[in-house]
């Protein structure tokens, strides 16, 4: 599997750091199909890496072998230097995980929502549940339930668990799905951020990203 | 150990909201409820005495089946809108997170679930000492057909023909305590002591609090992976 590292980032501050996120030979087979063999990459803190790749080659098996849901057919997920099956809870605890099920509730309203996404959070953030929803550009709208909010809105919503939590890890499986450009360059900004604190982002979608000040590494699934 | 019961409580209540504000799943138990034992009557005509004798027993069948029918979609909507796989994510044992929402299910319709059939049995003209031991026998009995209904619903969660599957695989499960229940409440007509019925109960009880919520956890994980 081939790995293009576009612009890698030379921080001299972390090269001697042992790798934040290692992931060793991993190898998916579904329905008798081999969907990636020998995937590989390490990340740094602070690194953006983009899974791309077409309809069907594995990118959302990828990102829930790498959140713990789902088990390899064989190689290693490492974090700081330990397997994730050995370090679950803590390792949970470090992770954000946004599938492209929302995880969110249609009949509470926003603020449940968050307060529950909040309460059950490993490590919480210090931001105001209004804050988040005002920095997702949803302002006043604390007290309607999101049945009644467009799916681009839900989306926001189910993003906002990025700022209610404290997470190192973030894995966001086609964050953009519905959301307008203004949601896009919401996200992109509070990725940025995330980087800019040391965290680690890794993100699936098969469209082409530029995200300024930030560089992206890519990992491509599937057949060329 | 603070924490891990704060996580308890929260999803606790959030089960309560969600459920007060969804009336359909709080009520229809209890309307199928009330139907199928306003049925027997007519089936089996106004045999005072015959009445008598299988009211306790039509009581416990009919509750065990309105629980089963609650209890298929616990957790339906939970894996449907992604919520469970946040729950495994969370860094909480899922084993809790799982009893909490068992037991919001329990209090939202078992007990609802008890209180008409006290009133049923009641109108059905049953013994005092057999209303008794019925209400004890159900106190101790619905808890564990929740636990242990759970862990199948588990399993089943997502397929499309989960309901047939789920009814094979629990109501065999579940007549150990039908058994003891219905002795227990005949037992207490004839005047004679229950208590032996309703220890055994209390120990399906605590074996089902204790191992159910990891088997429910476990199956979760496997439906999701």
């Amino acid at each position: 599997m081939n790995i293009l590292n576009k612009n890698q980032q030379g921080n001299p501050d972390l090269d001697q750091a042992a790798p934040f996120f290692e992931v060793r030979m991993l190898e998916c087979i579904r329905q008798d199909v081999i969907l990636f063999q020998d995937v590989h990459f390490e990340l740094q803190a602070g690194e953006l890496l983009q899974i791309d790749g077409v309809n069907g080659s594995g990118k959302s098996s990828l990102l829930r072998i790498l959140a713990g849901l789902m088990q390899a057919n064989s190689g290693n997920v490492c974090w700081q230097g330990q397997k994730i099956s050995k370090c679950r809870y803590e390792y949970q605890r470090q992770i954000s995980y946004i599938g492209h099920l929302n995880g969110v509730k249609n009949t509470l309203t926003a603020l449940e929502n968050l307060q529950a996404m909040g309460a059950l959070a490993g490590s919480k953030s210090d931001i105001t549940l209004s804050d988040a929803l005002i920095q997702l550009e949803l302002t006043g709208m604390d007290d309607i339930p999101l049945n009644r909010m467009s799916a681009g809105q839900k989306r926001r919503i189910a993003l906002a668990r990025l700022l209610v939590t404290k997470s190192k890890v973030w894995l966001l499986d086609e964050p953009f799905t519905s959301l307008d450009a203004s949601g896009k360059s919401v996200i992109e900004r509070l990725i940025v951020e995330h980087c800019d604190r040391g965290g680690i982002t890794i993100f699936a979608t098969h469209q082409p990203m530029e995200i300024e000040g930030c560089a992206i590494r890519h990992i491509h699934l599937g057949k060329k | 150990m603070h924490t891990h019961w704060h996580a308890f409580t929260v999803i606790f209540s959030r089960d309560i909201i969600l459920v007060s504000r969804c009336r359909a799943e709080l009520v229809n138990p209890l309307v199928f409820f009330v139907v199928v034992i306003a049925l027997f009557p007519f089936a089996f005509g106004s045999d005072a005495e015959l009445l008598k004798r299988i009211t306790a027993g039509m009581i416990w069948i009919t509750a065990l089946l309105a629980s089963t029918l609650s209890l298929e979609g616990i957790f339906r909507s939970d894996y449907e809108d992604g919520s469970t796989e946040q729950m495994v994510l969370s860094g909480y044992p899922l084993t809790l997170l799982v009893a909490a929402k068992v037991s919001a299910h329990w209090c939202l319709t078992g007990l609802p679930l008890i209180i008409i059939a006290m009133l049923t049995g009641f109108i059905l003209s049953l013994p005092t000492q057999a209303l008794q031991a019925l209400f004890l026998t159900l106190l101790l009995g619905t808890p564990v057909l929740s636990l242990i209904g759970a862990i199948a619903v588990a399993l089943t969660v997502g397929l499309r023909s989960g309901g047939m599957l789920l009814s094979l695989l629990i109501l065999p499960l579940y007549m150990p305590i039908l058994i003891f229940s219905m002795l227990a409440v005949e037992n207490a007509s004839a005047g004679l002591p229950i208590d032996a019925e309703l220890y055994f109960l209390a120990g399906m009880l605590v074996l089902s609090i204790t191992l159910g919520p990891i088997a429910t956890a476990a199956s979760l994980r496997i439906r999701l992976s």
